[in-house]
């Protein structure tokens, strides 16, 4: 668990801090991702957990332990550490890259040779093909799977991911996070992940940060919540006017309680219920109808408008 | 009139003509100097030459290191160095052998080779070390390496290339200034070429001339050479 109590950070020769009095709590095998608009703190506050800045005030505690119980290297070497820009070292292969920190750690060759290949296996990189490769000779979304890789090396329990899909186009990024949130259901790392984008911030985090400029803490709350009650109108605007659709999207058609369709689908649109709502939403309006028919293990059910309203009821307009 | 130690045929006057108006190269006359004279003044030359690149990458590697890490000490510092570059190499000779303790000889035109290479070096340690990547210096402290382990397991080594190539720069310059320096009995190729001239002798001044520019193109290819070495990752084959 990571504690942030009371965190400040003004740098010298500022007079206003970048972040103010941050506190809140990060969960074992949660992520946790801060958002917000640029100069909001969040990559500032990142850098604090692992002290590549150090705060002006408060403490950050790791399992229960001040971060600063042991020197910043070492402290480095047990959390992990994935940036946009990758930082791959580009005069060393992919597996001197991956094995940075457990050649810190002076782990024995076969054992950093066995994880190398397994990490490259993990990030789906043939490791045949790439161990041996400089980073210039891949490309771009290839480099930031290595990036991840690089950063899992040492099995840290702890990650600090900062935009660590950022540099790629966006098919790419899409995919980049559905494996990385694939990985994450095997590794279940304590993960606090930065990005400007709210609906990377939906899509990747267990629970989100949205901090707004002076490096104050909006609100911190799931995305299911955050997007149903918003609790100020910052958070309100920064979710964006379709936060009821983002909602919707956060759910899957099978997660719904519907009523079974009883032979009444009759004529009816037949969906999958693997839709997320919202998609399955827009194929109700598509088909001029307000009920569909949705297959899928819980039996032919139901979806009906009324339904869909259901989910997010409790919204504020 | 013929100059003491080559060959002239006294009383025959086409051999005092051919004295006057000697041939370009004396084939006979390098075959028969190469061991004792030639070969030495070569082997000077590179002497010259190694050690004052080698004493002015000793001072310039820690001095561009310091100065791109302490960015106010960087003007003063190709200040200096520049002004001393643009001291004429005559006259930085000619003001070295009158200072006590140096005098005439080898060791004040290895003093003045080092002070000419110390911009050039200087400047391509520290365009080296900006040339680095910020995100790659991030990551490697992000991951917990020391600044002594970042210095010389990923800055150094990503600088090699654009240092060797200030190496290069430096070396050839220095084999050319260092045939001035036998004007003050540094020794090396100059010896030939000065004696060569003032002996109206011109297999010498070729000789010397010649050996100096090749000495000065190898010097160059070997270093090219080093320096592609040195980059391996960017003979990359895309995947």
């Amino acid at each position: 668990m990571i504690e942030f109590r009371g965190v400040s950070k003004t740098y010298p020769g500022s007079a206003r801090p970048v972040v103010k009095d941050l506190s809140f709590e990060v969960l074992d095998g949660e992520i946790c991702v801060l958002v917000g608009p640029s100069g909001c703190g969040k990559t500032t506050s990142m850098r604090m957990i692992n002290r590549l800045i150090e705060p002006s005030s408060g403490e950050i505690l790791i399992d229960g332990e001040p971060n600063t119980a042991m020197s910043g290297t070492k402290l480095r070497r047990k959390i992990g550490y994935a940036i946009q820009q990758i930082g791959l070292f580009p005069h060393r292969s992919i597996a001197d890259n991956i094995a940075t920190v457990p050649q810190l750690l002076d782990w024995d060759k076969a054992r950093i040779k066995g994880r190398v290949d397994e990490l490259l296996e993990l990030v789906g990189l043939d490791p045949g093909v790439y161990r041996d490769r400089y980073p210039a000779e891949l490309s771009g979304g290839q480099q930031q799977r290595v990036g991840v890789a690089r950063a899992l090396a040492a099995d840290p329990p702890i990650m600090l991911m900062d935009e660590p899909f950022g540099a790629v186009d966006p098919i790419n990024r899409s995919r980049l996070q559905d494996e990385f949130l694939r990985i994450q259901e095997e590794i279940r790392k304590t993960i606090v992940f930065v990005t400007h984008d709210i609906d990377e911030a939906i899509k990747m985090g267990d629970r989100i940060a949205i901090l707004k400029e002076g490096g104050v803490l909006a609100q911190y709350d799931t995305p299911e919540e955050i997007l149903t009650n918003p609790t100020s109108d910052f958070v309100t605007s920064f979710v964006g006017a379709d936060r009821i659709l983002k909602r919707l999207s956060l759910t899957r058609v099978s997660e719904m309680e519907l009523e079974p369709a009883n032979g009444s689908g009759e004529g009816l649109p037949t969906l999958s219920d693997r839709l997320t709502v919202r998609d399955a939403l827009s194929a109700l309006m598509g088909a001029g109808v307000g009920r569909g028919v949705v297959e899928g293990e819980g039996g032919r059910r139901l979806l009906t408008m009324e339904a869909i309203e259901g989910l997010t009821r409790g919204a504020r307009a | 009139m013929p100059s003491p130690g080559e060959p002239a045929k006294a009383g025959d006057t086409l051999g005092l003509l051919q004295d006057l108006q000697p041939k370009l190269l004396d084939w006979g006359w390098i075959g028969e100097n190469f061991g004792d004279e030639i070969l030495p003044a070569l082997i000077g030359h590179v002497y010259l030459s190694f050690v004052s690149v080698g004493i002015a990458l000793v001072i310039s590697l820690p001095t561009g290191v310091l100065v791109s890490r302490y960015r106010k000490a960087y003007p003063p510092v190709t200040f200096f160095t520049g002004i001393l570059f643009s001291i004429p190499s005559l006259a930085l000779f000619a003001f070295l052998v009158t200072v006590p303790g140096i005098g005439i000889g080898p060791t004040a035109v290895i003093i003045a080779l080092v002070a000419y290479s110390l911009l050039v070096l200087i400047r391509n340690v520290v365009a080296g070390m900006d040339s680095v990547p910020e995100e790659t210096k991030d990551a490697a402290r992000g991951m917990g390496l020391t600044a002594r382990q970042i210095l010389f397991g990923v800055e150094l080594p990503l600088a090699l290339p654009v240092i060797v190539a200030g190496v290069r720069i430096a070396t050839v310059t220095i084999i050319g200034i260092a045939t001035i320096g036998a004007y003050i009995r540094g020794g090396g190729l100059g010896e030939l070429i000065f004696l060569g001239i003032s002996r109206n002798f011109p297999t010498r001044v070729i000789v010397g001339a010649v050996l100096a520019t090749l000495l000065a193109v190898i010097a160059d290819l070997l270093l090219l050479a080093l320096e592609r070495y040195l980059r391996p990752w960017a003979r990359t084959r895309r995947a």
